[in-house]
């Protein structure tokens, strides 16, 4: 069961690079992207495919990667379905990191984001934190209004500087329009360890579930583990942010979907919710890449526009069925 | 396993206050703690099991410190049968129970599936507590009665001397009840330590050795059965009048409540 949904959601993937490498303002026939992948070339085909598509490609499944594996483990920690990557503080810390930098440097915005997602966090983290352990809704209600502080701050210092209101609203609505290698190569030094770091940690996520005080009967070290889970996932949130922008809907629903389909054994749901969250994200973006519209439609709307629907429909269905998320 | 409990107390930000107060269970030993709501039960409970370290006393399993025993090395030693759990999504009973060997696999087999051995112990936990049939649902779709019985699996599965239950059968129905009651006998037979913390005192004047009367926080009466269960003593403690008299088939004390 658990090899034959991972060979799914591999598959999945392995297509979704496909289709993602074929799609582009040039005609480039499968044939040919395979055989510049095989062997590249100087040549115009070549070019295109390594120096345009890929890095864009990759970009996007580390950026669906990230945010779902997020998700996954945010969602854990808090035991809270309606946690996401964003719910203790990142994005309110990554949009004001973003103005800062926006008003202040004029560009280096996505590094501005990154520091100010982690600062956030870090910040979230050390208010809540007391004798050395966390209590999860302290967390929650901490995030929350360190992010309505910090958003009032960012829209402050955006009125004082009108200027930067495109910039910023445009990097806000997330987009990997005209990707290259070296952001991506930085994210994916960032992602894939924590990914790689998160995954022996699924055991001890399913103690998690049944509350800090059982799992710590259980022999799990808590407060360890509380740290771990939140620098980790805090880490794939902020990368993923730095790629992309604030894109939404990802860390909340590919985690919920993926569970539902599945089940919600982390040492299962993690890697599944990891490459169907990049698969999905490399479709997205290749689609918003095709709309005809003058310049590209941000990725991070669409997929509230293709995402959100499937999932209510999935709520409504597991409602029908007598399920309760 | 010997636990011994000297000297603790931990005082609440509330203002409620246990102890000071001192108490021991030895192998094959089986307390009871009883007495009224917010008696501190349960705050004991917590102490004992380390989930809250006391402002002053000591904790000993078997003559060690539990202070310095590490999480892993505490679950060893020691399971907990909580009054309820609530999960937040879909966890299979089966892996629910298999959390009971987490720490005792090494890393790299705590993520993939069980071997055939420590399967074969995980199914005989769940078929010990009769809730076999269970595996394959939902933990969150169960009844109350149901879960208490999946939660004493994975207790069970700890394969911890010590016994920590919190109303372990404030949710079973009589046949349950007794079926628990029964299985936790015969742990208690095999040389398990049992605390039970329980509000029928008819149930914990059949089932255990030894009895903490507490209230207020403090130590009411502290010895045998027959000691403790005395009309007198449990009508102050209670504020009710109550009776005691010789259950019709085991001779152990029967508490009624009395005109």
């Amino acid at each position: 069961m658990a090899g034959r949904r991972l060979a799914l959601a591999g598959l999945a993937l392995a297509a979704s690079v496909l289709v993602g490498l074929v799609h582009g303002p040039t005609p480039l026939p499968l044939s040919a992207i395979v055989s510049v992948l095989v062997h590249p070339s100087s040549r115009l085909a070549s070019v295109i495919v390594w120096q345009i598509r890929m890095p864009r490609v990759v970009a996007s499944a580390l950026v669906g990667a990230g945010l779902a594996g997020s998700g996954v483990a945010m969602q854990a920690l808090l035991r809270n379905p309606l946690a996401d990557p964003y719910i203790v503080g990142a994005s309110a810390g990554a949009g004001l990191g973003a103005v800062l930098t926006a008003t202040v440097v004029g560009s280096l915005v996505p590094a501005g984001a990154f520091v100010g997602a982690l600062a956030a966090v870090g910040a979230t983290y050390s208010v809540a934190r007391t004798r050395g352990q966390v209590a999860t809704l302290t967390l929650i209600l901490a995030g929350y209004a360190l992010g309505i502080m910090l958003a009032a701050v960012q829209t402050f210092i955006l009125l004082l500087n009108q200027h930067s209101l495109e910039t910023v609203f445009a990097w806000e609505a997330g987009s990997i329009h005209g990707m290259t290698w070296a952001p991506v190569g930085l994210a994916a030094l960032l992602i894939l360890p924590a990914a790689a770091l998160l995954f022996p940690l699924t055991p001890a996520m399913n103690a998690l579930l049944l509350g800090d005080e059982a799992a710590g009967h259980l022999g799990v070290h808590v407060s360890r583990l509380q740290l771990l889970l939140l620098g980790l996932a805090s880490v794939m949130t902020a990368a993923a942010v730095y790629l992309a922008g604030l894109v939404g809907f990802v860390g909340l629903v590919i985690p919920h979907v993926v569970r539902r389909l599945t089940t919600a054994d982390h040492r299962q749901l993690l890697p599944l919710a990891v490459m169907w969250g990049a698969a999905f994200f490399i479709l997205a973006d290749t689609v918003s890449e095709s709309v005809p519209v003058v310049g590209a439609v941000p990725v991070g709307l669409l997929t509230a526009v293709l995402g959100g629907p499937y999932f209510l429909w999935l709520l409504v269905r597991t409602q029908r069925e007598g399920v309760v998320f | 396993m010997n636990l011994r409990v000297e000297g603790v107390s931990r005082r609440h930000p509330s203002g409620f206050q246990l102890g000071p107060l001192s108490v021991a269970v030895g192998r094959g030993e089986w307390l009871g703690i009883v007495g009224p709501n917010g008696a501190g039960k349960t705050t004991l409970l917590r102490l004992m099991a380390g989930t809250e370290p006391p402002d002053a006393g000591h904790v000993w399993y078997d003559g060690q410190p539990l202070a310095a025993l590490s999480p892993g090395a505490r679950s060893h030693s020691r399971a907990v049968v909580p009054q309820r759990l609530v999960l937040p999504f879909d966890l299979p009973v089966s892996a629910v129970v298999e959390l009971g060997r987490l720490s005792h696999l090494p890393w790299a087999d705590r993520l993939l599936p069980l071997a055939p051995a420590e399967r074969q112990l995980v199914e005989a936990c769940l078929e010990q507590t009769d809730a076999a049939e269970l595996r394959s649902r939902s933990f969150r779709t169960l009844s109350g009665g149901e879960q208490q019985r999946v939660l004493l699996a994975m207790a069970l599965a700890q394969r911890a001397p010590l016994l920590l239950l919190d109303e372990p059968t404030a949710s079973l129905d009589p046949g349950h009840a007794r079926q628990f009651l029964e299985l936790v006998g015969s742990l208690v037979q095999a040389g398990h330590t049992v605390v039970m913390a329980h509000h029928d005192l008819t149930t914990v004047a059949q089932a255990c050795s030894a009895v903490l009367l507490l209230a207020d926080g403090q130590v009411q009466a502290y010895g045998g059965v027959d000691e403790v269960f005395q009309a007198e003593q449990l009508s102050g403690v209670y504020r009710t009048p109550l009776g005691v008299m010789p259950h019709p088939s085991t001779g152990r004390p029967l508490v009624f409540h009395r005109g």
